[in-house]
């Protein structure tokens, strides 16, 4: 106990004399928060303006039509060259010139992000006005009803869940593959082990720090969005608690097979690094999994962050699951987390041969 | 001259042997232009992506025609006419069997799950109302105002998949409004009023997704290249008293330098084929670079991000904090620029981060150039920011830039 406790104050001395690792760990979520939530934070909600050229005295059928459409704002313009260039220099997002027989909508071929939406304004706006023009009213409709929670409603709640998950995965990839195999090779770890210390008491105080550091991390990450971007969550802080804890000591567990397959220590940091960018691209964090190729999709659901960031999504209130579900993700990641890292690590930790 | 060559060479061979330097530069730039095509290149395309919806008639058993037909209309889009394509929507019916209102109530809590993407209900009594609103808005003194019967989908709002689903669902219903009033006579498909798309802020038309991303993606791997592949090589040679057996030699700076930017930049050119290749043939890019803009733009993207990585190399102390660094400012820079999604509606401290990022100049010029979108930059700026940050970067990199380790 007494090198646990000793080790413990070593390795967090370790840890936050290490500006890069701290960054890295506490900050860099935030950026990609920042990032993300100032460039796609909205892209559910695409403030549409359209503008509007009426090559043709003025219809009230279809300024009716216009004011009850999903475009935000409708901007009128005097000629047609004049709202061409509003949508080329993106003062607003699509255009409509109506000559009385047609209705040709303007689109900037880059909004890429938006475009989908926009065409779909304008397929409700072209639909609504066939029936007004011949003065007929749908027959039927459509309710639409939200059912998921409240926490959902918008895009950049399901994304900041998936941002930690990553954080979670990248820290506990590195406590093993970045840390412990740079303790190796510099020999460190050849010094200490030849002390009584016990191995398993490094092992524990690694992971230790790494649980504190990592849950703090996610901690930051939520209230920064929280409060930067007006996001709203329902957090069940026991299965959050429980998740992030188990989750870092997966991820540990998966960092110590990196180091083990990997030959070169230095190198498995790289490895790990490379894993996580394939991972975080291919589980749905930044890109929803229906979205991809078949293929793609179920390349997905054999990652480990695909299930990390479902639940975090759950314990969040973001995405609704079944507590088995919950339960087998959770006892999934501990069964890795216990069953390798104590046992695969003991092989890390032993006299390098010269 | 050969001295210069020689460094050129071993530069080029020191990075294609170092597997992990190789995957940020080759496998990762190439891996994110086929995965941002395959995910963006096809939203909303048909026959790409399949949405799970359910569909619950509690009106399956009157003689209506017009449950049954709107069942039939999503029937139809469940399935594919061609064997490559995937439909658009798999869709679940309860089984003959099984009790309506327990399929909803799993069906629904799967939407909550995201397991399904959308539950569209059929209420009771819906067939019969439609026929009566039909009849009773078709009639002289109907009314043609009262709403008609309404359809119910359920979906979880926030959720991009449901989001989409929901829209097709409404486009779809909105076509069969138009297909019953065109039965009863009233709605005249002769006269209907035609909707176009025309895209503009292009010089070759519509852009399809690929030909936007390419360039961006060539300057990501050149900057990539550049902001870790030139500290490393000048960091890690120096940490590992490299550059020092070099100094003893008759090799003078200016000529290292001359051998690390020759063999730099064929490695730039290297992955720009290769890029190329992938886009072009790969993704179906029709974006040509034959031309002596995009090559002069080219040519200024590789020289403003070398400079910049010789800048990074001469603020850090060590091998591990000029990685750091890079680490640091990759993403921002990258993401801050355009270089995959076009930045709009930003706020003002991050436009700013736009303003002074070379790599946003860059990714304009190159675009305009190649003819996929009309500069949003004034000319001048698009040449004399990067070459602003060429001599900003030159300047410091010359003043700081230690080539022995501290003794």
């Amino acid at each position: 106990m007494k090198a646990f406790r000793a080790l413990l104050r070593t390795e967090s001395a370790v840890f936050f004399r290490d500006k890069a690792t701290v960054f890295f760990t506490l900050l860099f979520p935030l950026v990609f928060i920042l990032i993300f939530g100032f460039l796609m934070g909205d892209v559910d909600e695409p403030a549409a303006t359209l503008g509007l050229y009426e090559a043709v005295p003025s219809d009230l059928a279809l300024h009716d039509v216009l004011a009850s459409s999903a475009a935000d704002a409708i901007e009128s313009f005097e000629d047609e060259a004049s709202l061409r260039s509003a949508v080329v220099d993106r003062e607003i997002d699509f255009g409509l010139i109506w000559n009385g027989e047609t209705l040709g909508f303007l689109y900037h071929p880059n909004r890429v992000q938006e475009n989908y939406a926009f065409e779909q304004i304008a397929l409700g706006v072209t639909d609504a006005f066939n029936l007004r023009a011949q003065g007929l009213d749908p027959v039927l409709s459509t309710t639409t009803i939200h059912v998921g929670s409240e926490a959902s409603t918008r895009w950049f709640n399901q994304m900041v869940p998936g941002i930690i998950a990553f954080s979670i995965l990248s820290s506990g990839l590195f406590a093993v593959a970045g840390h412990l195999t740079a303790m190796k090779e510099r020999r460190t770890l050849d010094r200490m082990i030849v002390t009584p210390m016990p191995r398993v008491a490094l092992l524990c105080a690694t992971a230790t720090v790494r649980l504190i550091v990592v849950y703090v991390s996610t901690l930051i990450t939520l209230f920064v969005s929280i409060a930067i971007f007006d996001l709203a969550f329902r957090i069940d802080w026991i299965a959050y608690t429980l998740l992030v804890g188990s989750a870092t000591l997966g991820m540990m567990g998966l960092g110590t097979v990196i180091a083990l397959v990997v030959r070169r220590a230095s190198s498995a940091g790289s490895v790990a690094n490379v894993l996580a960018i394939l991972m975080m691209f291919l589980s749905g964090i930044y890109f929803p999994i229906e979205l991809m190729p078949r293929f793609l999709r179920a390349f997905s659901k054999a990652l480990p962050l695909t299930y990390l960031a479902e639940g975090m999504r759950y314990v969040t209130g973001v995405q609704d699951m079944s507590l088995l579900r919950f339960w087998m993700i959770v006892l999934a990641f501990l069964a890795i987390g216990l069953g390798l890292f104590p046992i695969l690590a003991r092989y890390i930790v032993r006299p390098q041969r010269r | 001259m050969n001295d210069v060559l020689l460094l050129a060479r071993t530069h080029i061979l020191t990075a294609l042997r170092e597997r992990v330097t190789l995957f940020w530069f080759l496998v990762f730039p190439v891996f994110l232009l086929v995965i941002l095509s395959l995910i963006f290149g096809q939203i909303g395309q048909q026959g790409e992506i399949t949405f799970d919806v359910s569909l619950v008639n509690f009106d399956g058993s009157t003689t209506s025609i017009f449950s049954g037909m709107i069942e039939g209309v999503f029937e139809n889009l469940a399935q594919s006419d061609d064997a490559e394509d995937d439909p658009l929507f798999a869709l679940r019916h309860a089984e003959a069997d099984e009790d309506l209102d327990s399929f909803l109530a799993a069906e629904l809590t799967a939407v909550r799950r995201g397991r399904r993407a959308a539950v569209i209900v059929i209420p009771e009594g819906f067939g019969h109302e439609l026929e009566q609103q039909v009849v009773s808005s078709g009639s002289p003194g109907g009314s043609s105002s009262t709403e008609g019967p309404s359809l119910m989908v359920y979906y979880s709002e926030g959720n991009a998949a449901s989001d989409m689903a929901v829209s097709i669902i409404k486009q779809v219903l909105a076509g069969v409004n138009r297909e019953i009033l065109a039965r009863s006579g009233r709605f005249d498909q002769t006269v209907a009023i035609e909707a176009s798309s025309t895209w503009v802020g292009s010089e070759s038309g519509g852009t399809v997704y690929v030909d936007f991303l390419l360039p961006g993606i060539i300057l990501m791997g050149f900057f990539t290249n550049s902001l870790f592949g030139i500290p490393g090589a000048i960091l890690f040679s120096r940490d590992h008293r490299v550059l020092r057996r070099y100094w003893v030699t008759p090799l003078s700076v200016p000529r290292y330098l001359g051998g690390l930017s020759i063999g730099h930049l064929t490695l730039c050119a290297f992955q720009f084929g290769i890029l190329l290749i992938v886009g072009r043939f790969g993704l179906g890019s029709t974006v040509s670079f034959a031309s002596l803009s995009a090559v002069l733009h080219l040519l200024l993207a590789a020289a403003t991000f070398m400079a910049f990585g010789f800048l990074i190399a001469s603020l850090a102390r060590t091998a591990n904090a000029g990685m750091a660094v890079a680490n640091i400012l990759n993403m921002p820079m990258m993401f801050l620029s355009g270089l995959f999604f076009p930045i709009t509606g930003l706020p003002m401290f991050i436009r700013a981060i736009v303003y002074v990022n070379p790599v946003s100049y860059l990714a304009d010029g190159l675009r305009s150039s190649v003819g996929v979108e009309s500069a949003v930059f004034p000319a001048a700026l698009v040449i004399a920011v990067p070459l602003g940050w060429i001599a900003l970067s030159t300047g410091i990199a010359s003043w700081r830039l230690r080539w022995d380790v501290a003794r």
